[in-house]
């Protein structure tokens, strides 16, 4: 959680408390996403643009688009395989009474957002105080959510069309290579913009990766989290470095 | 008096000759020019008109040598002046000179070299075709004869029907099938002048073999020819938008792709005569054509085994996405229609603000 205070706090020597953010497991689940997105992308741009001059370059031969639907299929294995573990995962914590609803979203969400809205259009001096996960993180996680659950559906209709609609109607083919296609190419975008500005630009934030984060960042970006943590006040955020 | 006429009289008689011998060269001319006079045809047809006339080559094949006089005077070349050595150029009186062909297959192909005189072009092109390369094994392979006739040419394609008959003597069982298709029938029955008869999709002269895997990529464009013609479709009420639609379909990408880079690799990805079938393609809504909706599945099943009831709906068939014919796949293009300009209009808006945000925080820090 965090490292306690020496005793007598020397005023020279100014202690920096560092707080726990991700568990090792969560890095290696982003680890993995963010490999497996990325190979999927990479591998499935060219199918989707098999008519384009660029993917005919790659895709030069018939042996070539085997190869590279091969390591688009196993790739996907590893996704729903990480997807499972982590459904797997939160109902077991949900089984323990252990599931903390930090990610979940509350109307404080659309409050936070209204609110950073008036502040970005300068009707408000101060962002408002998020707690562990602010509104933009939760979006992310949702978009990133919900997207992996509809590339894997349909994805594993494109794989199976003729079991599949042994069961659900023909037309859910066409339907999912619809949605596969175009929510790939949503979902790269999105994160592009939204996701690459927020840990990369807007402030450098590497706590995904190295599981911590510093006191500095904690008041500032999670003030409620930081009073919740350590029990004292923030004198509140926003000073406009958000 | 007597000196002067003297004098005159040889020029006058000179003059008087030379305009008469003039005159008759002009009017002669003109009198040949205006009639073919066919002197050479009438004088092989004292022989040749005899229904009996014939010889035995070495090989001990019987050659017919009688010629319809009728259908001799009635061929395009006959009427255009063109006389019987033009072609028979070795032949220039009687008695003729000996004949050197072993067999009939001889004789035709020296007969072809006469056509190629005159018509050089279309020779060439002709060698190029799967008639000349198989002629090289198979003596029943056509030569131009066998197609336009010999002494009894007319215009090949008139009727319009005259075509898909002369291929019908040798191909009778594809004839057979085209006879009753949509396409076949319409020609025979109605003399109609826009279905494709035999050429317009086999090529004229430089026909090809259609088994190749060229052909097979090809098939689409050659369809599109005439199906993706909107004023020829909406003569017969038909859309002209399938082949744009085939086009964006899995099976019109995967054929695209293997015609723009692997044309000589087959591939089974369907292309037009897959489900429609070739020439014995029918009105969808014949009970009998192969993509009438009774008969789809079982089209579907031979390449794709496997498929049940269900399956036929996941190919959305030459239309557009419509409430109507396919209401999921339209609720989904809808949504995604939305949700890709919420999201990326609201993420490119949101952080646009942001980005301005912290340059005026930024400002304003540095000014104070």
């Amino acid at each position: 959680m965090s490292d306690k205070p020496p005793a007598t706090p020397d005023p020279v020597i100014r202690s920096e408390r560092i707080f726990k953010r991700f568990s090792l497991g969560q890095r290696w689940e982003h680890w993995i996403l963010f490999l497996s997105s990325l190979i999927l992308l990479l591998t499935g741009l060219p199918q989707k643009y098999r008519t384009a001059g660029w993917s005919q370059q790659i895709l030069s031969t018939p042996e070539r688009l085997e190869f590279i639907q091969a390591i688009h299929h196993i790739t996907a294995i590893v996704l729903i395989v990480l997807a499972l573990y982590h459904l797997g995962w939160a109902i077991i914590l949900m089984i323990r009474r252990k599931l903390s609803d930090d990610i979940l979203v509350h109307i404080q969400d659309i409050r936070d957002f209204g609110q950073m809205l008036a502040y970005l259009l300068f009707m408000r001096k101060k962002t408002p105080a998020f707690g562990k996960y602010n509104f933009e993180q939760k979006i992310t996680y949702w978009f990133v959510f919900f997207g992996t659950g509809i590339m894997i559906l349909s994805g594993l209709i494109l794989l199976f069309p003729i079991a599949i609609t042994h069961v659900l109607p023909g037309s859910v083919v066409p339907a999912a290579k619809l949605m596969h296609s175009t929510e790939a190419v949503v979902a790269a975008i999105f994160i592009l913009i939204w996701h690459f500005f927020q840990v990369h630009i807007k402030r450098l934030n590497l706590s995904m990766f190295t599981g911590k984060l510093n006191e500095e960042d904690m008041r500032t970006y999670h003030a409620l989290e930081y009073e919740r943590l350590t029990g004292e006040e923030t004198d509140q955020t926003g000073d406009g470095n958000s | 008096m007597n000196n002067l006429r003297q004098r005159i009289a040889l020029p006058i008689w000179l003059a008087t000759v030379l305009i008469t011998l003039g005159l008759f060269v002009i009017i002669s001319g003109q009198a040949r020019a205006s009639v073919p006079d066919q002197e050479t045809e009438n004088y092989c047809l004292s022989c040749h008109g005899n229904p009996d006339a014939k010889m035995v080559l070495p090989s001990g094949e019987e050659v017919s040598l009688y010629i319809s006089a009728d259908d001799l005077q009635h061929s395009t070349h006959s009427q255009l002046g063109i006389e019987c050595e033009a072609c028979h150029t070795e032949i220039k009186t009687y008695p003729h000179p000996e004949i050197s062909y072993q067999n009939r297959q001889e004789l035709s192909q020296a007969y072809a070299l006469a056509c190629k005189k005159c018509h050089s072009a279309i020779y060439e092109k002709a060698q190029d075709s799967i008639h000349a390369q198989v002629a090289v094994e198979n003596p029943e392979a056509p030569l131009c004869t066998d197609c336009h006739g010999a002494h009894d040419v007319q215009k090949p394609d008139e009727p319009r029907s005259r075509v898909s008959t002369t291929c019908s003597q040798c191909h009778s069982e594809i004839y057979g099938d085209y006879q009753s298709s949509v396409h076949g029938s319409a020609l025979i029955n109605e003399d109609n002048p826009d279905v494709p008869v035999c050429t317009d999709c086999h090529g004229v002269h430089n026909i090809q073999d259609p088994r190749t895997d060229q052909f097979r990529v090809d098939t689409p464009e050659l369809c599109a020819g005439c199906h993706a013609d909107a004023g020829l479709m909406a003569k017969y009420d038909l859309p002209a938008d399938v082949y744009d639609l085939y086009a964006l379909s899995w099976h019109g990408v995967d054929v695209s792709v293997y015609k723009a880079r692997w044309p000589t690799i087959w591939h089974d990805s369907a292309v037009c005569t897959d489900c429609h079938g070739i020439h014995d393609i029918l009105n969808t809504d014949d009970p009998q054509s192969s993509v009438n909706p009774a008969n789809l599945l079982a089209t579907c099943q031979n390449c794709h085994p496997e498929a049940g009831p269900n399956w036929t709906a996941a190919w959305t068939g030459h239309h557009e996405i419509s409430l109507d014919r396919t209401p999921i796949l339209f609720y989904v293009q809808t949504f995604y229609a939305s949700l890709v300009q919420v999201v990326l209009w609201g993420a490119g808006i949101y952080v646009g603000l942001e980005i301005i945000r912290a340059i005026v925080n930024r400002i304003r820090r540095n000014l104070r």
